[in-house]
């Protein structure tokens, strides 16, 4: 197999297949890049076994034919060419030769025979959704997933789709994201399924802006995600996920207005003295004010009044700062709405005028 | 200058203060009259007959029958001292209590304003008889360890300087037993190499103590010179938090035992929550009727102060360690030790949250009883015992 191609058009659909490769493989051959040609156009495809991504490009020219090359080794060299570099590849025996200019590189090869596809099911449910709608979900939603969670199911994002709505749902248990967008589906098509964390950060990687649209196609237990010439299948995760219906169905007694950019700078100075391990922070909801303070264990302060708009009681409320932090950063517009009841019961932080994204975050008893 | 300032047979006194009828009459506090736990207390009277704290209450009894025999009301004796403390500290910020009835403080910074260090350790002593009716005992000295001596030396209603350029006379015909570390064995020892005073074992050479009693041996011969260079620490952290129970009679069964477990746990933890520490390590305690003592330690992931957390332990810790068939458990105890501030608790969205629900539970529980007394609520368990 030969083939010759653009260095520029290769390198962001490699990046794409390179993201999946995990540095530490099972299976030898997974540390490769499957490159498989008809003669007209190559499929690079990557795989971790519980996500695959399958990215399209255009050759120069090319033979039919396939090969595995190690992915990331071979996305280092195309990245370390200047641009505008063309890229010549050619199996010979067990090994692959790149050629560029002056540069030369072998590389050892796998049998393709040896490399796993995803064995999906049937696809039951097919629905398209604007790129840039599906990456905001995911971009409000992501930071909320947790990390290595003994409740598996919490370590993934839930997309629920109903009659007119998709929604991604993403928590830790301490704090939860939510964001939601309209969309018109078919009648009798609703689901929910729970995208492991891995594949929902690939995701955002190759959605791009305005103007397109993504494939989604579910099955009982796969996703995948295609766009022009990308697509991504994932596993779900079985398993489910906890009634966060019941999270955002509180109704909140205090409710303030802040200025969103001051209120992110106050806490981002806050922040650098509450305790490095418990993050804690004091929330005073004062008549237009608001105080935060924080302390570290060497007994340093930090103490910051954000003005506010704000007719309820006084509420004095402990929290994580960087679970607020994430979710002002993430919210859009000018004024934040945060609504508390007492300093035990969750509080939310929205857009005063849209709760199509929303963050609850429970409190910290300090 | 330090002073050590004790209080003169703490309990009793301020028993006798309370009901000036017992003044003169021998009186143990602590134990029953039947003769069960140990004596906390006993007065100037008691001792005579040879009686003292620590010693089995039946003990007591054979010695001085006609001692009169009062429970031990620690809560208020606790009152008492802070009462005593809230004057320690009109002088300095500087008192590191041993127990509820002994302090360290260190006055120097405060001679200034108030006076020499033996004038405001008059003044403490005076405003203690004259508040609170209650004799103390005071130790002025260079350091802590010769401050304590000093308060024991003329005991009771006593008052001891001891002149920093004069250590060596002070301390030099005290016998060796007045030490920190010399006990029994290593008081025999000594004798056995001639040494009675501080002053025969201040002139043996520092390696031959060394030699004796390995890296004690060091220390030893330090506070035989009145080298004592230890600080006053103030707000000195409790290390460990326990309570203990001797029963009337012996117990048999385990589910009354159990019971009478929970009841401690629960005090203890309370006390936990009131000083605002958690506690990592649960250690259990059982004396059978033979006076077998076993103590059983468990650790857990993470230190807390929530009732639940402990008792799961320690209820396990018994059931693992109390055999089926046994003669009788006379004495229970639980305590909870490697002791730490609380750390701040990140409430749960979803239903893990029963750690903060048992917290607060705890909280609104020590509310109850601090307004309503400690039998106004109790766990359901405690209605068996």
């Amino acid at each position: 197999m030969n083939l010759t191609i653009a260095r520029d058009e290769l390198l962001k659909p490699l990046g794409y297949v390179t993201g999946v490769v995990e540095r530490r493989q099972t299976l030898p051959v997974l540390s490769n890049v499957l490159i498989r040609s008809d003669g007209e156009n190559l499929k690079l495809t990557g795989t971790d076994l519980e996500v695959e991504i399958i990215a399209a490009v255009k050759p120069q020219s090319a033979d039919e034919g396939t090969m595995t090359v190690p992915a990331r080794k071979l996305y280092d060299i195309c990245r370390a060419l200047p641009a505008g570099a063309e890229i010549k590849l050619e199996l010979s025996g067990e090994k692959a030769v790149l050629r560029s200019g002056k540069s030369r590189f072998t590389l050892l090869t796998l049998p393709e025979a040896d490399f796993p596809s995803v064995e999906v099911g049937t696809w039951d449910i097919t629905f398209t959704i604007s790129q840039e709608q599906l990456k905001r979900l995911l971009d409000h939603t992501q930071f909320c997933m947790a990390h290595q969670d003994v409740r598996y199911y919490l370590n993934g994002l839930l997309l629920e789709l109903s009659k007119n709505r998709l929604r991604a749902v993403a928590t830790d248990g301490h704090r939860m994201g939510l964001s939601e967008v309209e969309l018109s589906v078919d009648e009798g098509t609703e689901r929910q399924v729970i995208v492991p964390r891995k594949g929902v950060h690939e995701i955002g990687r190759f959605l791009a802006a305005a103007g397109k649209t993504a494939e989604i196609r579910l099955s009982p237990n796969h996703i995948r995600v295609s766009v022009e010439n990308v697509a991504l299948t994932s596993k779900l995760i079985d398993g489910r996920f906890p009634d966060y219906v019941q999270v955002i169905s509180s109704t909140y007694q205090q409710k303030m207005r802040i200025e969103r950019t001051a209120l992110a700078e106050a806490l981002a100075r806050v922040a650098i003295l509450a305790n490095e391990k418990y993050r804690g922070a004091r929330f005073t909801l004062r008549p237009d004010l608001l105080v935060v303070t924080a302390h570290n264990p060497e007994q340093e302060e930090a103490q910051e009044e954000i003005s506010a708009n704000y007719s309820g009681k006084e509420v004095e409320i402990g929290f994580n700062v960087n679970y607020v932090i994430d979710a002002v950063n993430s919210l859009e517009g000018e004024e934040i709405e945060l609504g508390v009841n007492d300093p035990n019961s969750s509080c939310v932080l929205q857009s005063p005028d849209s709760s199509d994204t929303r963050y609850i975050v429970m409190p910290m008893r300090l | 200058m330090i002073l050590h300032i004790d209080m003169d047979a703490f309990y009793t006194s301020v028993e006798e203060r309370d009901r000036p009828e017992l003044v003169g009459r021998p009186l143990v506090v602590g134990g029953t009259p039947e003769g069960r736990g140990v004596v906390a207390a006993a007065n100037y009277a008691a001792r005579k007959y040879g009686v003292h704290s620590a010693m089995p209450a039946a003990t007591a009894r054979r010695l001085c029958p006609e001692a009169l025999c009062l429970p031990a009301r620690h809560d208020y004796y606790g009152q008492v001292s802070g009462q005593i403390r809230a004057i320690f500290h009109r002088y300095t910020p500087l008192v590191e209590p041993l127990s509820l009835d002994e302090a360290f403080l260190d006055v120097s910074k405060s001679e200034a304003l108030f006076g020499s260090t033996s004038s405001i350790g008059r003044r403490i002593k005076r405003e203690i008889a004259e508040e609170l009716k209650l004799i103390a005992s005071v130790g002025v000295a260079p350091n802590k360890f010769l401050a304590k001596i000093a308060s024991d030396l003329d005991k009771p209603d006593g008052f001891v300087v001891v002149d920093p350029q004069r250590v060596q006379e002070f301390l030099d015909p005290l016998p060796v037993r007045r030490l920190w570390g010399v006990g029994k064995v290593a008081g025999r020892r000594l004798r056995q190499l001639g040494v009675d005073t501080i002053g025969d074992l201040r002139r043996l050479p520092a390696w031959r103590l060394k030699q004796l009693f390995g890296r004690s041996g060091e220390h030893l011969w330090e506070l035989a010179q009145g080298i004592d260079d230890r600080s006053v620490i103030p707000d000195h952290r409790a290390k460990s938090i326990s309570h203990e129970t001797t029963f009337s009679a012996d117990i048999v069964d385990h589910e009354t035992l159990r019971v009478w477990l929970l009841e401690l746990t629960e005090q203890v933890c309370r006390r936990l929550r009131r000083h605002r520490l958690c506690g990592r390590t649960v250690q259990l305690k059982i004396r059978y009727a033979d006076f077998t003592t076993i103590t059983r330690a468990r650790t857990l992931a993470e230190p807390t102060h929530i009732t639940r957390e402990v008792w799961q332990v320690a209820a396990e810790l018994l059931a693992s360690n109390l055999p089926a068939r046994h003669e009788g458990v006379r004495l229970l105890g639980i305590g909870v030790t490697a002791l730490e501030q609380p750390q701040p608790l990140q409430g749960e969205l979803f239903d893990g949250d029963i750690r903060e629900k048992h917290g607060r539970l705890d909280e609104l529980s020590d509310t109850i009883k601090k307004r309503f007394g400690t039998a106004a609520m109790r766990r359901a368990a405690e209605l068996k015992k």
